[in-house]
């Protein structure tokens, strides 16, 4: 499956569980469509997880402040921007790009961050909050959309079974069809 | 005190790690400390659970170390049922923690640790990082870092059936045994272990050893604090992971007690501040006298390097041979100096590795019965293992029928937050004058608490967007005064 859809979050702990919540829900929807994962983990514990696809869309929460509960904040790689943390554990989307790429593990050219605002601290046992449970059925549309998107712009293209994405995506492929190809040009890019 | 100094990752969800710094009127440090995330309304969630459940879930409430909640869980169960598991339950279980300690380790030896060590405290602020590591070690030996991991995370799926929340450990053993052909699996990932950790550790002696300015950083006093220890140990006082006793050694390298986890209670204790929601354990058996070092101060470590403190030498033999090159290079024991985790955690990477290749290779790891069914009535369970950043306490009472009546946790971070409030403390006193913070405070400060690889993802997983550390000065009616940002 070229297209991931990743769920982020520990289903017990509140708002947190809001990225696992929206994937589990399109499961179907998306069968056939995208590999849908879920994961509590963290950091570079993610770095393969990325890995064979060449589109990605990271549903996570997000605690900026800035905007109300249950707003959603999509970005791309390039607007992330880098992580620099006390604990690398941490490290961000940008940093397991990065490095997944200059070892040449791939990482999806096109990666979407859909990020929900959450209300407060995350509370074991605690259902979540008004507002970002009400974000999830948007959410789960805006998730469908992108892979919807991803596959018309493949199938435009006439290759429906290559769905890279990015400036280079005209270069040959390696042999085999391995993603190896692709992460040497991204290394290079 | 008037004003406040924070440096904060601005983080997707409260409780990431902050570092405060409090100032006193005339400008110099009044306090120092890390703030690690509290695990809000664990106990209240658990409560009416079956206590089987745990190892399910309190391995979901860290997207870093899940075995090691796994294990602990899975013991303390075993405490809680009073049953034992039959050998090769037993076996398996400490081949996939030693499996889960060496992946552990080799991360965080390159990848976390590295940009302190590898790539060095005087390089560029742009080079210190993963990528850094990377072009400093080559590109082959970060490839390797990966192919090693993903052998060991392959072998921990096969056998627990999922990599990241393991779900084999079961009271009295675990779910299923080991096949011929998972055991040969299991051998050759040990046998490439061990062969990368000693790669791993020529790499060490390489950018590290050979450095003389390097040695001369990690036995300096800024990095130095003279406080006990605690760690497991087996009946031999060696280092171990799975299970053992728990020893404590003083600031002169004498045993202070030993104890069962049953009886950590009688132990360890937690000091509570009013400005802050964190607890900061400390030896029951000397007491809190403060954010002070010394034998008077109750204050203790956790972690590799109190791991070899408290031991009196590794249980396999090339981790005993590297084992001794440390203790001569930087003792006499125990080791005082912060930043020696990292030396520790390659002789307990190379030890890990060793044990893995010992258990695979064991016939007995085969035997098919791997677990001895409980017909106890359940009231009370302690259950301990050293995770790869120390000693990781799960409690748990229950009624007769099994079901959860109160849980308590004590992870590695909180056992350490004591001593790492000394370490950011001691940089801050030392680089802060007048109010004026030294551009160094933040090389320092993350330095000295990368070294204990405080874990602040026990409640959180990753993090999208954009972080930054950023240092506030604020005055005493809390108005912004200075604000340092590094992005």
């Amino acid at each position: 499956m070229r297209t991931l859809v990743l769920g982020l979050g520990n289903e017990y702990a509140g708002d947190d569980a809001v990225g696992v919540l929206a994937v589990r829900a399109l499961r179907g929807e998306l069968a056939g469509d995208a590999e849908v994962v879920e994961s509590a983990a963290s950091g570079l514990a993610l770095l393969e997880v990325f890995a064979g696809h060449d589109g990605a869309v990271v549903v996570d929460s997000i605690r900026t402040g800035r905007s109300p509960a249950g707003t959603i904040v999509e970005a791309g790689l390039a607007e992330l921007g880098p992580a620099i943390a006390p604990s690398l554990h941490q490290a961000g989307i940008p940093e397991l790009a990065a490095v997944a790429r200059r070892l040449g593990m791939g990482f999806p050219d096109r990666t979407r961050v859909l990020a929900v605002e959450v209300a407060g601290p995350l509370t074991f046992g605690a259902p979540l909050s008004e507002p970002v449970a009400a974000a999830i059925a948007p959410l789960g549309r805006r998730i469908l959309d992108q892979v919807k998107r991803w596959a018309s712009e493949d199938s435009r293209r006439g290759r429906p079974e290559d769905a890279g994405g990015g400036p280079e995506d005209t270069l040959p492929r390696g042999p085999g069809g391995t993603r190896c190809t692709t992460t040497t040009r991204s290394a290079r890019s | 005190m008037s004003r406040e100094i924070l440096i904060d990752p601005v983080t997707r969800l409260e409780g990431h790690g902050r570092i405060h710094i409090f100032l006193d009127a005339d400008g110099g440090v009044d306090r120092a400390y890390l703030q690690i995330p509290e695990l809000r309304g664990f106990e209240k969630f658990v409560q009416g659970r079956r206590a089987e459940d745990m190892p399910q879930i309190t391995s979901r409430i860290c997207g870093v170390c899940p075995m090691a909640h796994h294990m602990a869980a899975t013991k303390a169960l075993d405490d809680l049922y009073q049953v034992d598991p039959p050998p090769a339950g037993r076996k398996i279980r400490e081949l996939l923690y030693n499996a889960f300690m060496v992946e552990d380790h080799a991360l965080h030896f390159f990848f976390l640790g590295g940009p302190d060590f590898i790539v060095g405290p005087d390089a560029p602020r742009h080079k210190r990082n993963i990528l850094g590591v990377i072009d400093a070690v080559g590109l082959e030996v970060g490839k390797e870092v990966i192919g090693v991991r993903k052998q060991l995370r392959d072998l921990v799926a096969a056998v627990a059936g999922k990599a990241i929340h393991p779900v084999f450990g079961l009271p009295g053993g675990v779910s299923r045994s080991l096949s011929g052909e998972l055991q040969q699996q299991a051998a050759a990932a040990a046998a490439r272990a061990v062969e990368f950790s000693q790669f791993a550790l020529g790499a060490f002696r390489k950018t590290v050893l050979g450095n003389p300015g390097y040695v001369e950083l990690v036995t300096s006093e800024a990095y130095t604090h003279r406080t006990y220890y605690m760690g497991l140990v087996d009946e031999a006082n060696k280092v171990t992971f799975y299970d053992g006793t728990l020893r404590v050694v003083g600031p002169d390298g004498k045993e202070l007690l030993t104890f069962t986890g049953r009886d950590y209670l009688d132990h360890v204790a937690e000091h509570v501040e009013p400005w802050t929601y964190m607890k900061f354990c400390f030896l029951k058996d000397i007491g809190w006298h403060g954010f002070a070092d010394g034998a008077a101060s109750g204050v203790y470590s956790v972690a590799p390097l109190a791991r070899l403190n408290v031991a009196d030498g590794m249980a396999t033999p090339r981790a005993q041979e590297v084992y001794e090159e440390f203790v001569t290079t930087l003792g006499p024991k125990p080791v005082h100096h912060t930043l020696a985790n990292h030396w520790a955690r390659i002789i307990e990477l190379v030890y890990a590795a060793e044990r893995m290749a010992g258990l695979a290779g064991d016939p007995q790891i085969t035997d098919p019965q791997v677990r001895t069914l409980p017909t106890a009535v359940p009231r009370e369970g302690v259950g301990v293992v050293e995770a790869p950043r120390g000693t990781l306490f799960h409690h748990y009472q229950t009624d007769e029928r099994g079901l959860i009546t109160a849980a308590n946790l004590i992870v590695a971070t909180q056992n350490n937050a004591a001593r790492i409030a000394l370490s950011v403390d001691k940089a801050a006193r030392a680089l802060i004058r007048n109010g004026q913070v030294d551009d160094g405070l933040l090389n320092q400060v993350e330095m000295s608490f990368r070294a204990y690889d405080p874990c602040f993802g026990c409640s959180t997983h990753s993090l999208p967007g954009q972080m930054a550390l950023i240092v506030e000065v604020r005055d005493a009616g809390g108005a912004l005064l200075q604000e340092i940002r590094r992005d």
